[in-house]
């Protein structure tokens, strides 16, 4: 693992001093699971884990000389595909657990009206995993549509301390990183707990470690800790009582939310205490330091945390954001020296074209580091890649005209046994990826929902 | 909590609703009541009204109607309800027609040029229909109320404690609305915020007091590749080169023990290992604690790779300077065949070539610890906490709550009620019976930190008042909000304890006055200004280090820091804004004036120097600006067009259409020549699509294409004579950056009504509505009668009705009201 590994942990890794963490891991909790009936539901004790990562403005493929050329989408459907001309190449050795889901549409990031021709990039984000269309406000009455993640999280994140985590690289507080009428918020985060509640993400791999395994050095430090807050969380909602009569009612509203969150936080103390005092365990590699230099460094770390949370089982939902819309970065390493937005408008110029698929291919090409993660874990009867659910694509297409037909979207790990791999279903054109979407939540358990965003039906995924 | 307000105070409703139209000097002068200003309109006064109102109806049929009807709506503009009602019931139009005028961007250069003095008078009578209107139902408008933002915690921090924190490592990153980072309708909450004010508490509690069980943690100082390894670094000993120095707390007196990493090269040798002998000293406050002597062929595959550490050093607990320095063993330009760039890590190959002299770079600084504690021994924010000290047993709980007491009145910025008192004195005989007084104070620490009195901004709404009515802010809220707005940070005990004297426009002028005069105030420029001028921007921009090499972190902070110390030296000698764009003068040090080509300033000191020559003229001849506007291998006329644009003038211009190729995706070199940024913009202007925007911004940047991206002077790009020349969008020549700066000058109320706009938004901590804007007006025409001096503007908002007063949402209800 990144985090335990000797050349890199120097660098973004707090060594020496020896405070570990004791937590209980995965594999520790296998007797249990084991004890289980054999016609254990899959769904009910041992969810699949899901992980949604958006990457930012399409994909070379998305264009029409790209789509020609296969710079996304293979040309062949069903098992007997070629990732070579394809940014998905780094996946290659992983295409057993793969699953392309191309030429799907995300409706709802369209303008719908004059005023909001031209804000792609500033409510392409919020549509990803909600698929829902964001109202044009720049003030606080946002409003888009709850996300995949979260409807799984709420239903399927609760025996966990955390019910879900949201992580993210690039910073937010730089100007003009927003638009057109769209408030921030739209392009900072891709996970929304309800239609108006947009959850902020966290960018720095030590605020994410301290977050899931707290702060102190001991496990007799972290729980005197816990017990701390929550005797202060306990006065916390006393003290909002005596508070609230003073106040006119938009602010008792934004306070009855505020202890919804208090609340929230004692019920994952609570967890996290009941979780110690079950099962073996194992020693945690020690808090990174900060955010790294560079982008793959920092990709990694993420990476690490999240294969790191799944294990020891402190969450099982993640959204992780890995670009943000309008960056100008530059990914030295992707052999192409352009900044990521310019580069993104390419103006169908071929050679332009194949240069911008470079860069989507490098973003790809992280991908392997956390597949190898997880297939490491071992659960049960299968590894975590197996147990997993990873979603990875973007709300727009084709960026040089930011339309978003035809949008990048990968499925990878096995569902728990739901998704087969090594498949490409194109699907007909004009098809929502809320349907794909939609058929994503049947095979995360949630066989009730109906629709998803702009849905039609559900797509045949297998 | 009770701060109800006093019966008399509701009952005074009407009468403040008159207080509203005088405070903001609202027209027509002397009228008292809405009433009257109703009811002596009559006759000859309504027929003048109405006489102006057709003529300037009739202004705006001839020179805007061709675009902007029903059918045609160009910019999606529709402004027909103007042509035929009265502009006092269309606001938001009305608005955007006088920004327009006023600006001089409407009409179109290609349409007949309207007489200005008719643009004139018509944005004059659209104004005074507005200002009338809000001076008979004034608005002064509400919001939610506000968190503290990571600056805004920072700082009440270091007052409440006297320590230095960094927020960042708790709190996620605040939500920025128009440009501002404390708009309170944005700042959402979730359980991720909460876990981190909690986290906070915990963490900052427990460095407050020193932590004599301190468990051994690392921190470590990560220093920037940009950082140059020449220099001595700011605040490290004399004698040393490059490395870093941090303020550092240690939580207990101990032993600990420095860890350094230094930069390798891509194969893994040393970087910098031409020379030999390299020593990097470790001091504390200045003191030299250890020597660590740097192997010149230590590698990667070693053992320790590029890590070395000291031998255990005891250190005292408290805040301390920490260094980690090279030695500096000789000075001056090596003779080399290739003279390495200002040492900033562009590329770390450089070292492995013949001929180039390379040393040694820090790459981070651990502080490991502590071991063998023994205890915490004096610091600041531990002679801040414990005003007293119990002298025997019995003592304790009479000390405990004069602490608590007076800890809990600054951090909750107002009178502690008998309950407040108790109910934390809970905290302390929880954790005191266990572990002792200390323990104790530590306990209700953390409690008041994680509040919500001490996180959230409360402000109570008097008893009986009714949805859509307007109420006096109370005193107490009145001096929170004064003090965030000039210092960014809580009120001190003399406003908290002046604050009845706020109802008065005297008392809050007394105040704002003395508020002004501490340094604290500084927070105009660090956290307004720089806002406003988006110099948060410069961390983004990382110029192209073949390009730019002279560009390191220490010239990217001295261009910040010659903004703010330029704005808050506005500030301070109360200087006219038109000194933003007119000021013959500036603030370097050595390092920026060779940069800008100054010569006579020496030492790392930053000083007013006055300009040679018209090159420069106020903030468009900072290179924070000229940097923040540019990208990292060109200067960008449409950045810098676009940001004098919004920033400046308030009018940003409309968003380009979405299948417009980017400026890179035009060619940069055409039949074997490369072009120069204006030859390409020339190139992407040719599309119709692009034109009818571009030659509006662009000429605003091309104006300043004598400075490159970092802000120096050059007379060429790509190797062709630069061409400053071209016509702002009101047909006025520019020939330079001089030009520039004066004909923006000559739209002085525009710039100030943009100056004040942005003052207002950031005071109130929500976004300017068109029901605002007759406030800011009448702010800009005081601070005119006062040469539009600085503090005209300051006191202009802290006495506006805006921030005195508030209005309880329609269709919302106080809690006394609803009962």
């Amino acid at each position: 693992m990144y985090l335990t590994n000797r050349h890199i942990s120097r660098r973004t890794v707090l060594r020496g001093v020896g405070a570990t963490v004791a937590l209980p891991f995965l594999e520790a909790m296998r007797p249990a699971r084991a004890a289980a009936s054999a016609l254990d539901v899959a769904g009910a004790t041992d969810p699949t884990r899901l992980v949604c990562i958006e990457m930012v403005h399409g994909a070379a493929g998305s264009n029409e000389i790209g789509a020609q050329k296969n710079l996304w989408a293979p040309a062949a459907e069903g098992s007997d595909f070629d990732l070579g001309p394809s940014s998905l190449k780094p996946l290659e050795a992983y295409r057993d657990a793969l699953t392309i889901v191309s030429n799907t549409d995300v409706r709802n990031a369209e303008a719908f009206t004059a005023r909001e021709v031209g804000g792609d990039h500033f409510r392409s984000s919020a549509t990803f995993l909600t698929q829902a269309r964001p109202k044009q406000t720049e003030g606080s009455d946002v409003e888009v549509g709850i996300s995949l993640d979260q409807m799984y999280a709420q239903r399927f994140g609760q025996d966990t301390p955390i019910p879900s985590m949201q992580l993210c690289i690039e910073n937010v507080d730089q100007s003009g990183g927003c638009a057109y009428g769209y408030a921030c918020v739209y392009t900072d985060t891709i996970s929304w707990a309800a239609k108006d509640r947009p959850l902020p993400m966290v960018r720095d791999p030590r605020v994410a470690f301290d977050q899931l395994f707290g702060a102190g050095g001991t496990a007799e430090e972290r729980s005197a800790r816990r017990r701390a807050d929550r005797s202060i969380l306990d006065w916390i909602t006393s003290e909002v009582g005596r508070l609230s009569a003073d106040l006119g009612s938009t602010d008792r509203h934004r306070l009855d939310q505020y202890l919804e969150h208090v609340r929230e936080v004692e019920r994952r103390i609570h967890r996290i205490e009941a979780h110690n005092t079950s099962g073996e365990t194992r020693e945690l590699p020690e808090a990174p330091i900060g955010v790294p230099d560079g982008f793959e460094e920092h990709v990694r770390l993420m990476f690490d945390l999240q294969a790191l949370a799944m294990a020891s089982d402190m969450t099982r939902v993640f959204s992780f954001k890995m670009g943000r819309d309008g960056s100008a970065r530059i990914y030295p390493e992707s052999g192409v020296p352009l900044p990521f937005h310019p580069a993104s408008h390419h103006g169908g110029k071929e050679d332009r074209v194949d240069k911008f698929a470079k860069i989507n291919e490098y973003h790809v090409s992280m991908l392997p580091y956390f597949f190898d993660r997880l297939r490491e874990i071992e659960v049960g009867d299968g590894n975590l890649l197996d147990k997993s659910l990873i979603i990875y694509g973007s709300p727009m297409g084709d960026s040089n005209l930011h339309n978003h037909k035809r949008c990048p979207l990968i499925f990878a790990g096995g569902a728990n046994g739901k998704l087969q791999g090594n498949q490409h279903i194109k699907a007909p054109d004009g098809t929502p990826m809320a349907n794909a979407m939609l058929s994503v939540m049947h095979k995360l358990g949630m066989d009730d929902v109906e629709s998803f965003g702009d849905s039609t039906e559900p797509m045949t995924i297998t | 909590m009770r701060l109800r307000a006093t019966k008399s105070r509701a009952a005074a409703l009407p009468l403040l609703a008159a207080a509203l139209l005088l405070l903001a000097g609202w027209r027509p002068a002397g009228k008292t009541s809405a009433e009257e200003t109703r009811t002596t309109e009559t006759g000859a006064e309504e027929a003048a009204v109405a006489d102006e109102v057709a003529l300037s109806q009739k202004f705006l049929l001839r020179n805007c109607r061709a675009c902007h009807n029903a059918r045609i709506q160009r910019g999606e503009l529709d402004l027909t309800s103007l042509f035929e009602e009265a502009p006092e019931q269309h606001p938001v139009l009305a608005e955007k027609v006088i920004r327009k005028l006023r600006t001089g961007l409407m009409p179109p250069p290609e349409r007949p040029k309207p007489d200005p003095g008719d643009v004139d008078r018509v944005a004059s009578v659209l104004e005074r229909r507005l200002d009338d209107r809000s001076a008979r139902s004034p608005q002064p408008g509400s919001r939610p109320f506000q968190r503290l933002n990571r600056a805004e915690y920072e700082r009440s921090v270091r007052d409440l404690l006297s320590l230095e924190v960094d927020a960042a490592a708790f709190l996620p990153p605040d939500t920025v609305s128009h440009g501002f980072d404390n708009i309170a309708d944005v700042q959402s909450l979730s359980p991720t915020l909460m876990q981190g004010y909690l986290r906070a508490a915990d963490s900052v509690s427990r460095a407050a007091l020193g932590d004599p069980t301190a468990e051994a943690t690392e921190v470590t100082f990560k220093v920037p590749r940009t950082r140059s390894q020449m220099e001595r670094a700011e605040n490290a000993p004399v004698g040393t080169r490059g490395g870093v120095a941090e303020l550092h707390t240690f939580p207990a007196t101990g032993i600990y023990v420095f860890k350094i990493v230094l930069h390798s090269t891509p194969t893994g040798q040393l970087f910098g290992s031409t020379v030999q002998g390299e020593k990097l000293e470790i001091s504390v406050d200045g003191e030299r604690r250890a020597v660590l002597e740097i192997d010149p062929f230590m590698s990667e595959s070693d053992p320790n790779g590029m890590n070395l550490q000291s031998e255990p050093v005891l250190i005292e607990a408290g805040p301390r300077w920490v260094s980690a320095a090279f030695l500096e063993r000789f000075e001056g330009p090596v003779d080399d065949l290739i003279k390495p760039i200002e040492h900033t890590l562009a590329d770390t190959q450089i070292g492995l070539a013949h001929g180039v002299t390379t040393l040694p770079h820090l790459r981070s600084l651990t502080i490991s610890g502590p071991s063998e504690t023994t205890g915490a021994s004096t610091s600041p924010s531990r002679q801040k906490i414990f005003s007293c000290r119990p002298t025997s047993a019995s003592d304790e709980i009479r000390c405990a709550e004069s602490i608590v007491e007076r800890l809990a009145r600054e951090a909750y910025r107002r009178p502690l009620e008998t309950e407040d008192l108790a109910s934390l004195m809970g905290f302390y005989e929880g954790a005191a019976g266990e572990r002792g007084f200390e323990a104790g104070i530590r306990s209700v620490l953390q409690a008041i930190l994680a509040s919500p009195h001490f996180v959230f901004r409360f402000e109570p709404v008097p008893e009986d008042t009714t949805p859509g009515s307007t109420y006096e802010v109370a005193p107490a809220s009145l001096a929170t909000r004064l003090a965030f707005f000039l210092w960014g940070t809580a009120p001190d005990d003399e406003l908290l304890s002046s604050s009845a004297a706020l109802r008065h426009s005297d008392g809050i002028e007394q105040q704002v006055e003395r508020m002004l005069q501490d340094p604290k105030a500084e927070a105009m420029a660090s956290r307004f200004a720089a806002q406003w001028l988006r110099l948060q921007d410069l961390e983004r921009l990382h110029p192209d280090a073949l390009t730019y090499p002279q560009y390191d972190e220490r010239l990217a902070a001295a261009l910040r820091r010659e903004t703010l110390l330029f704005f808050d030296h506005l500030v301070q000698t109360n200087a006219s804004a038109a000194e933003l764009l007119e000021a013959d003068y500036t603030f370097l040090n050595e390092r920026l004036a060779s940069h800008y080509g100054i010569g006579g300033v020496s030492g790392d000191t930053f000083r007013r120097v006055e300009y040679p020559d018209d090159r420069r003229r106020g903030l468009l001849g900072h290179g924070s600006i000229l940097a923040l506007t540019s990208h990292a291998n060109r200067t960008s006329p449409v950045l810098r067009g676009k940001w004098v644009m919004e920033v400046l003038l308030g009018s940003p211009p409309p968003p380009p259409p979405p299948d417009v190729p980017e400026l890179e995706a035009t060619d940069d070199v055409v039949g074997g020549k490369a072009l120069t940024v204006r030859e390409r913009l020339e190139e992407h202007r040719a599309n119709p699509a692009c034109r009818s925007c571009h030659r509006v911004i662009d000429p605003i940047g091309l104006a300043l294409e004598n400075f490159d991206v970092t802000g120096s002077w050059r007379t060429r790009d790509n190797g062709e004579p630069v061409d400053a020349n071209g016509e702002l969008f009101d047909g006025t020549p520019l020939r330079g950056p001089s030009d520039l700066a004066a004909a923006l000058g000559r739209k002085q109320e525009v710039l100030m009504t943009t100056l004040t706009e942005n003052l207002l938004a950031y005071a109130l901590g929500r976004r300017l509505e068109p029901e605002d804007m007759p406030t800011v007006r009448s702010i800009v025409r005081r601070a005119a009668e006062d040469d539009y001096r600085m503090r005209s503007f300051i006191m202009g908002v802290a006495t506006s009705a805006p921030f005195r007063f508030s209005q309880l949402q329609p269709g919302a209800s106080s809690a006394a009201g609803g009962r």
